[in-house]
């Protein structure tokens, strides 16, 4: 089509941009206008209609643009635009396969564009688009669809939880996965899930359901699906929590020292306001309380029958379909379940059995996977022949160093989990590997022996036995353990707290005057005091006044006495407790030089205050830290801490083939892993520019030596004129003063230091 | 002097002779030109190789194509012009190169053409066609006069009323009777002269700002087109030919009634498989059903721009008083029926 040319006024006309300004502007006064072009909508509409795959948008506007334009408007004329979001609605659900992929475009985002005007509701919306994302076999649409399907759910979730809605999606996903078994279709309800989980937007445990339903579909990427969500959906999580907490505010002070400098403008002032508002906000959303969110596998209603129903289907059942790598999938799942909630599936151990050869392929996954089945409650005839058939495929002399030790690490692992597994010909034979050339089987093995050395010394031989083990045996501090027999347990960091509060006392008693051990018939007073700030504290903190009174009644004066002097003075005033309590005790007394921990008695005898347990959470935090750091812990806390580890992070092939992966490094690794972390050093410089850029980027200023060396010359050349000029005296008065300065420590001095 | 050095041998170079050697391929001159080429396509630029000229047949359907699908808009006037020609120049008991059936829908979309000159042959086209054939697919030729009688562009409004009072002339029945025909139509008419009325009732009556119809000279005969419309729809026909038949003796006085339908699609106003119809989509076959729903929406707005237009005087008041009479007559006998609705 050539030039048209057109006169003034219907150019104004086909400018639907224009018109749209002009009626946002003055929505009464341009009705018949806009009416006007919604009846050019209706007619083409209607040629649409007609013949939907043939209609081709002819003349100067399109009926994409007519389109856009109505939708751009609807809001302002929403009696005559009653039909037009139903009107695009049947145009997309019945024709979508047929349409241009443009107007299918523009159809769908003046949808999402009615929806953000409120026109139509959320649920009217994605009840339109979800059906055609399954449906459609354009890739295209489906990525457009789900972008503006998981766009709108975050937004209808922003400022409150919209559970209405979700509970309709997450109903119709549920549906999807359940209707339909074998169909490929339900991968969008893992992908919708999946997204929504790591935005933390769905956070319950319909969703976990959903993904359930999904593992245990037929189809083998829906199944895929459902199982690395669980695997690693709450990880993902956590990664984009710390991201986004990442990308940190404007920084304030900087642009208050610009606006000090630059010329004053409203823009930039009004750039100040918000970056301050920013940073508000940044805070206070730290100081917020962190919401809780459980993980997947943590929220799984009735995990016992899901572990049984995926074993059976996928892993058991003969016709199942998946591969070898789907299958581990699984299996790290299965394993990963019944290790986190202790659960008995007893034909899981048999099933390990043919796959525990060195020939098999990604053998150390599955070794991860038995390691991360097993748990105390395990029968240990279910184990003792997997562990077997490990030692005598893994374990020989004749096989490959790595292979050795990884068989070793394998029953490592699981003999920290299940240590009743062992018997005590073969724990000997293995732990003789620790004389092995290969530093891999030697670390292992030295592995198993200290394992051993902490929870079945009795199985070892004498000689191996070490120092404490033999002597723990000797007085009978070390029993063998029982199978089921549970630990008993504490609050954590409770002796933490107790040593704290001990500590406390003696402090202020010093600070007092007084000698730092209590005497046996004084009342102790400060605890006494120190109890009722706590407690009032907590008044402050909750409305409930009234009844906190009744509260501090509770603990009398004789139980507080008893509770703070255990330490100290325990046999005098042991009546008051129960029996049992006192038994223990007396124990206590006995084996207070083997037993490193015993439980503390605090939280049984006295009713912990609010300060004190914030006192404790930070007690609790200090000492991860120092653990963290490197402070050397107690061999048993090392030990409960290898065991604890599998609850939160599963075990992998890595941990396995740990050993073996050390001794393969090359040169060059070595040589990354020395330089990480030591800072880039791209062009070759002085140490002094280095450290020197290192202070700019960190913003930190010049010291004074620097800026002298830094000077320009000729402003010094006046001082330094004038030093020649000197007399005798005045040079012999400056050299003094340095000195005297000197020794000082500079112009201020260090004195208060 | 060292460059002047290498000049020289530089110079000498190319006076030097190339030394052939056995075994190798000849070295190239150096003012060769490399003319092999690489192409992903090959086009043949004889496209027939045929010597016997395509069929007229063939030709027709080829040039209907053309002016229904080409790029430049000269190229789709001369098609059409082409097409016209045939059809015109065609003995007259033979048949159509092609059937009606085929030729408009092709055809239909052309009425929004952009060129004027495409449209203005369109119409000549048109004229050429079969009434019967037409008739039937008043419906679908519906839709696109529609579109432009509310098309943006003027020009096109204005050829497309000319579309509409062919139409009129070929098949007034079918116009007003087809689905959406009556209430969809008078609709855009009302757009079209800027009698519209929005839904929501407003105290304001504002003259359009951004000036869609009324202008001068299209007006009376916008006026006039619709007189027509009104006419085909409100106006009784007086010598039908239903009364021709049914003068036949007795035993055979009702059988009209129980032959087989000779117009196409004859239950379509039942309308047995297509989507459900709202009152704008609905079909409005008699005439008390189309005056009922005339009065119920459009008369008090037909009448005012009647007053408005008769004032004008000129042009645009002469044709006000033929609508007026239209009116008139056509809302004669219609008496305020009981609206059950």
């Amino acid at each position: 089509m050539g030039k048209k040319r057109v006169g003034a006024l219907e150019k104004v006309d086909a400018d639907l941009a224009n018109l749209q300004y002009k009626i946002r502007r003055d929505p009464k006064s341009y009705t018949e206008d806009f009416l006007n072009q919604y009846g050019q909508y209706q007619s083409q509409r209607d040629i649409f209609l007609a013949s939907p795959s043939t209609a081709t948008s002819t003349g100067i506007v399109s009926f994409r643009d007519l389109i856009d334009f109505v939708a751009h408007v609807a809001d302002y004329f929403p009696a005559d635009t009653a039909s037009f979001p139903s009107d695009l609605k049947t145009i997309l659900t019945l024709h979508h396969a047929e349409l241009e992929s443009e107007l299918r475009e523009k159809i769908v985002g003046s949808l999402v564009l009615l929806r953000r005007k409120e026109v139509i509701d959320s649920a009217e919306l994605l009840n339109t688009l979800f059906p055609i994302l399954v449906q459609t076999p354009s890739k295209t649409l489906r990525t457009l669809l789900f972008q503006k399907i998981l766009s709108d759910l975050r937004t209808s979730n922003s400022k409150s939880i919209n559970h209405k809605l979700n509970k309709t999606i997450q109903t119709a996903l549920f549906n999807l996965l359940t209707s339909d078994r074998a169909s490929a279709k339900g991968i969008w309800a893992v992908k919708i899930t999946r997204e929504l989980w790591k935005r933390q937007i769905w956070t319950d445990s319909k969703a976990v359901e959903i993904m359930k339903e999904a593992a245990l579909a037929d189809n083998e990427k829906v199944i895929g699906g459902g199982v690395r969500f669980f695997l690693g959906g709450d990880k993902e999580r956590e990664e984009l929590e710390d991201e986004s907490s990442d990308d940190d505010a404007p920084d304030v002070g900087k642009m208050k020292h610009q606006i000090g400098i630059n010329k004053k403008s409203r823009k930039s002032k009004q750039k100040l306001e918000e970056a301050v508002k920013k940073v508000k906000k940044t805070e206070k959303k730290k100081q917020q309380p962190h919401p809780l969110n459980f993980s997947a596998l943590h929220l799984l209603h009735d995990p016992q029958g899901f572990a049984e129903t995926l074993f059976s289907k996928h892993l058991q059942n003969s016709k199942s379909k998946l591969n070898l790598e789907q299958k581990l999938l699984v299996l790290q799942l299965v394993s990963r379940l019944v290790g986190l909630h202790k659960l008995t599936v007893i034909s899981l151990y048999s099933y390990f059995i043919k796959y525990l050869t060195p020939r098999q392929p990604s053998v150390t996954s599955f070794l991860a996977s038995l390691a991360q089945a097993t748990h105390n409650l395990v029968p240990p005839d279910a184990l003792e022949p997997l562990v077997q058939k490990i030692a005598n495929e893994f374990v020989s002399e004749a096989s490959a160093a790595e292979v050795a030790s990884a068989g070793l690490n394998a029953i490592r692992e699981i003999c920290v989990r299940q240590p009743l597994a062992m018997n005590d010909t073969l724990l000997q034979d293995l732990v003789m590997y620790r004389k092995s050339k290969d530093k891999g089987t030697m670390t292992a093995a030295k592995g198993l022996l200290s394992l051993y050395r902490e929870v079945g010394a009795d199985l070892l031989k004498k000689r191996d036995r070490g120092k404490t083990a033999t002597m723990g045996i000797k007085a009978g501090s070390i029993k063998e353990r029982r199978f089921g027999e549970e630990e008993v347990g504490g609050i954590e960091g409770l002796e933490l707290l107790e040593q704290w509060k001990a500590d406390e006392r003696k402090r202020k008693r010093v600070e007092k005057g007084l000698p730092e051990e209590l005497g046996p018939d004084e009342v102790d007073e400060d605890s006494e005091d120190e109890e009722q700030k706590g407690w009032e504290n907590w008044d402050a903190e909750s409305d409930a006044s009234d009844d906190s009174g009744g509260w501090i009644n509770v603990d009398s004066d004789d139980e507080i006495n008893i509770s703070d002097s255990d330490d100290d003075k325990p046999a005098a005033k042991k009546v008051k407790l129960d029996t049992l309590a006192g038994d223990e005790e007396k124990e206590n007394t006995d084996k207070d030089q083997v037993l490193e921990q015993k439980i503390s008695k605090l939280a049984t005898t006295k009713i912990l205050t609010p300060a004190d347990l914030a006192k404790l959470q930070e007690l609790r935090l200090e000492a991860s830290l120092s653990k963290a750091v490197g402070k050397p812990s107690s061999r048993a806390a090392k030990l409960k801490a290898l065991m604890d580890k599998h609850a939160d992070d599963g075990l992998t092939a890595e941990d396995i083939e740990l050993a073996a992966k050390l001794r393969k490094t090359t040169k060059e690794e070595r040589v990354a892993l020395a330089r990480e972390g030591k800072g880039e050093r791209g062009e070759h410089k002085s140490t002094q520019a280095l450290r020197r850029a290192k202070k700019d980027s960190e913003g930190k200023s010049t010291t004074n030596r620097e800026k002298a060396r830094k000077k320009n010359f000729l402003m010094t050349l006046g001082k330094a004129k004038g030093k020649g000029k000197r007399s005798l005296k005045q040079v012999s008065g400056t050299l003094k003063a340095h000195v005297e300065r000197s020794k000082r420590g500079g112009k201020r001095g260090n004195v208060g230091q | 002097m060292g460059s002047s050095a290498r000049k020289k041998k530089e110079k000498k170079k190319d006076f030097q002779k190339t030394k052939l050697k056995v075994g190798k391929t000849k070295a190239k001159p150096d003012n060769f030109t490399d003319t092999s080429f690489k192409s992903k396509s090959i086009t043949v630029n004889q496209q027939s190789l045929t010597t016997n000229a395509p069929s007229s047949s063939s030709q027709f359907s080829h040039y209907l194509s053309l002016a229904s699908s080409s790029k430049s808009d000269t190229q789709r006037r001369d098609a059409l012009s082409y097409l016209t020609t045939q059809l015109a120049s065609k003995p007259v008991n033979t048949p159509m190169p092609l059937p009606t059936a085929i030729i408009l829908p092709k055809l239909l979309p052309l009425i929004l053409d952009g060129s004027a000159s495409v449209r203005t042959q369109l119409l000549k086209f048109l004229r050429l066609l079969p009434d019967a054939d037409v008739a039937d697919r008043a419906e679908s030729a519906l839709l696109y006069i529609r579109a432009g009688m509310t098309h943006l562009a003027a020009e096109i409004r204005s050829d497309a009323l000319a579309v509409l009072e062919w139409l009129l002339e070929v098949a007034d029945d079918d116009v007003v009777a087809c689905p959406g025909g009556w209430v969809k139509t008078l609709k855009s008419f009302m757009s079209m002269m800027g009698w519209a009325v929005s839904n929501t009732t407003s105290k304001w009556t504002a003259a359009s700002k951004a000036s869609f119809g009324k202008s001068g000279k299209s007006f009376p005969k916008q006026l006039l087109v619709l007189a027509q419309f009104l006419k085909a729809g409100l106006v009784e026909v007086q010598d039908d030919f239903s009364v021709k038949a049914v003068r036949t003796s007795w035993p055979m006085a009702n059988s009209q009634n129980f032959m087989i339908p000779t117009s196409s699609n004859a239950f379509a106003h039942l309308n047995l498989f297509g989507s459900s119809r709202d009152e704008e989509g609905e079909m409005y076959i008699d005439r008390e059903d189309r005056q009922r729903v005339f009065e119920k929406n459009f008369l008090a707005a037909v009448n005012t721009g009647v007053e408005i237009a008769k004032k004008e005087g000129g042009e645009a008041g002469r044709a006000a008083t033929v609508l007026a009479k239209v009116l008139k007559e056509g809302m004669a006998d219609y008496s305020a029926v009981d609206d059950t609705q």
